[in-house]
């Protein structure tokens, strides 16, 4: 055996549990999968384009300052809404299967045959004494509903509401910004003159023209 | 311990089973809008088992992209919230980061995928040709213990939702060295062919 076969058993073996819970728990529903690892691929996502706005010398500072509370708005939302968006739909798909509510001739037999009951309550869970072939079918009936729920979701909340909300966010957070800055250079020109001479009639209405103050404010 | 003695105390208090069970007759009110539906075409029956089966986050990660190219960018150029200019680079960045978020998306999922299935052989493993697969240490370096068939579903859903973890890691580099440089290359690209942006003097 060689070394990097020896080494690789050893790995093999110390992560067989991490493997065998991933083989149980996302074996059979691949939506869920796709739930948990596209939070995970996000996050990273996100990170990598916040670290591309900051150091791209072509993008202006105004715009920067539009982009990246865009790009953490973006993966906020996200996340947020692969929770409750992406979830939901995924949970919604396989409850219709498991409750009974979407069937196949074959599962409606064996609901019939062995009187099930509760049909198209949330806490049924038709596949319990289920075996063999409806089992099966049972599964990929599942499976295929789970990753198309899943999908659906993923484009709801991922291509239609997160651009509207980061959008509505990034546009507030940078008008906030700019406000910030404008008060900010604003104050330190009056601290300098009254250093010298009193506030003049002028500054006074340069100061309070320029205070933020909500929607109005011009990017 | 002590979480498992949090965790009971709190699904069995009063409050935790209030809401529980609005939340439940709430969802049951929603599902009982919905009739009830049996997938008798087997043809259609066939296209779900497809789904389920072969469609996974390589290709659910391409259909998001397609989606994306379709919505976002629309959604971006009638912002009113944003001057022009700032859409303008907003639309441009848009396209460049799915453009370059979905291609090394795609291609890495796939080849993170294609490697756990050849680290993730089982006794019942065939090769191309139909012969046993001889299993060493690292062709087995991700094979569960408690697998079935080498050709079940499950199998196969495993390796892919290992490729994909997988792939993650894998793009917690390559989002730096790949996504980020090519975002940044389409997105000035993009600007450019749009007539660049104006930069006035307060910036």
């Amino acid at each position: 055996m060689t070394p990097l076969n020896n080494l690789a058993e050893l790995a093999s073996k110390k992560f067989m549990s991490v493997k065998n819970y991933l083989y149980k728990h996302y074996g059979e529903e691949p939506g869920k999968m796709l739930v948990h690892t596209g939070v995970l691929s996000w996050t990273l996502s996100a990170a990598a384009q916040v670290m591309a706005i900051v150091f791209n010398d072509k993008i202006s500072k105004k715009e920067k300052l539009f982009l990246i509370p865009q790009e953490c708005a973006d993966a906020a939302i996200n996340i947020l809404s692969f929770y409750l968006v992406t979830n939901a739909f995924t949970n919604f798909g396989v409850k219709l299967v498991k409750s009974g509510k979407l069937t196949t001739p074959k599962i409606d037999k064996y609901i019939k045959d062995n009187n099930v009951k509760d049909i198209g309550k949330i806490t049924t869970d038709i596949s319990k004494n289920m075996t063999g072939d409806t089992l099966e079918e049972f599964k990929s009936l599942k499976s295929g509903i789970s990753m198309i729920t899943n999908t659906l979701g993923s484009i709801i909340s991922c291509n239609l509401l997160t651009p509207v909300l980061r959008n509505e966010y990034a546009a507030r957070k940078q008008k906030e910004i700019l406000a910030n800055q404008k008060l900010d250079k604003n104050s330190q020109e009056i601290s300098k003159m009254q250093l010298f001479k009193p506030l003049s009639m002028a500054a006074y209405q340069k100061l309070a023209y320029t205070k933020f103050s909500g929607s109005d404010m011009k990017i | 311990m002590a979480l498992a003695g949090i965790t009971s105390y709190i699904k069995n208090s009063s409050l935790y089973k209030t809401v529980t069970s609005g939340s439940q007759r709430v969802q049951q009110a929603f599902y009982d809008c919905v009739p009830n539906f049996s997938v008798g075409s087997e043809k259609w029956q066939k296209r779900i088992k497809w789904v389920g089966s072969e469609i996974s986050s390589p290709e659910n990660r391409l259909i998001l992209g397609v989606t994306a190219l379709m919505s976002q960018p629309f959604i971006d150029a009638n912002n009113k919230s944003v001057d022009e200019e700032t859409r303008k680079v907003s639309v441009c960045r848009t396209i460049a980061k799915i453009i370059a978020g979905t291609t090394t998306g795609v291609l890495i999922r796939y080849g993170c995928i294609d490697a756990i299935n050849k680290w993730s052989k089982l006794p019942t493993s065939v090769d191309k040709l139909g012969q046993k697969v001889k299993l060493t240490g690292l062709n087995t370096l991700f094979s569960p213990s408690n697998a079935g068939h080498d050709l079940c579903e499950a199998v196969k859903q495993y390796r892919k939702t290992l490729g994909t973890i997988l792939s993650l890691f894998v793009m917690s580099i390559t989002n730096f060295v790949i996504d980020a440089p090519l975002t940044k290359y389409l997105t000035n690209k993009f600007i450019e062919h749009n007539g660049g942006v104006k930069h006035d003097a307060s910036k």
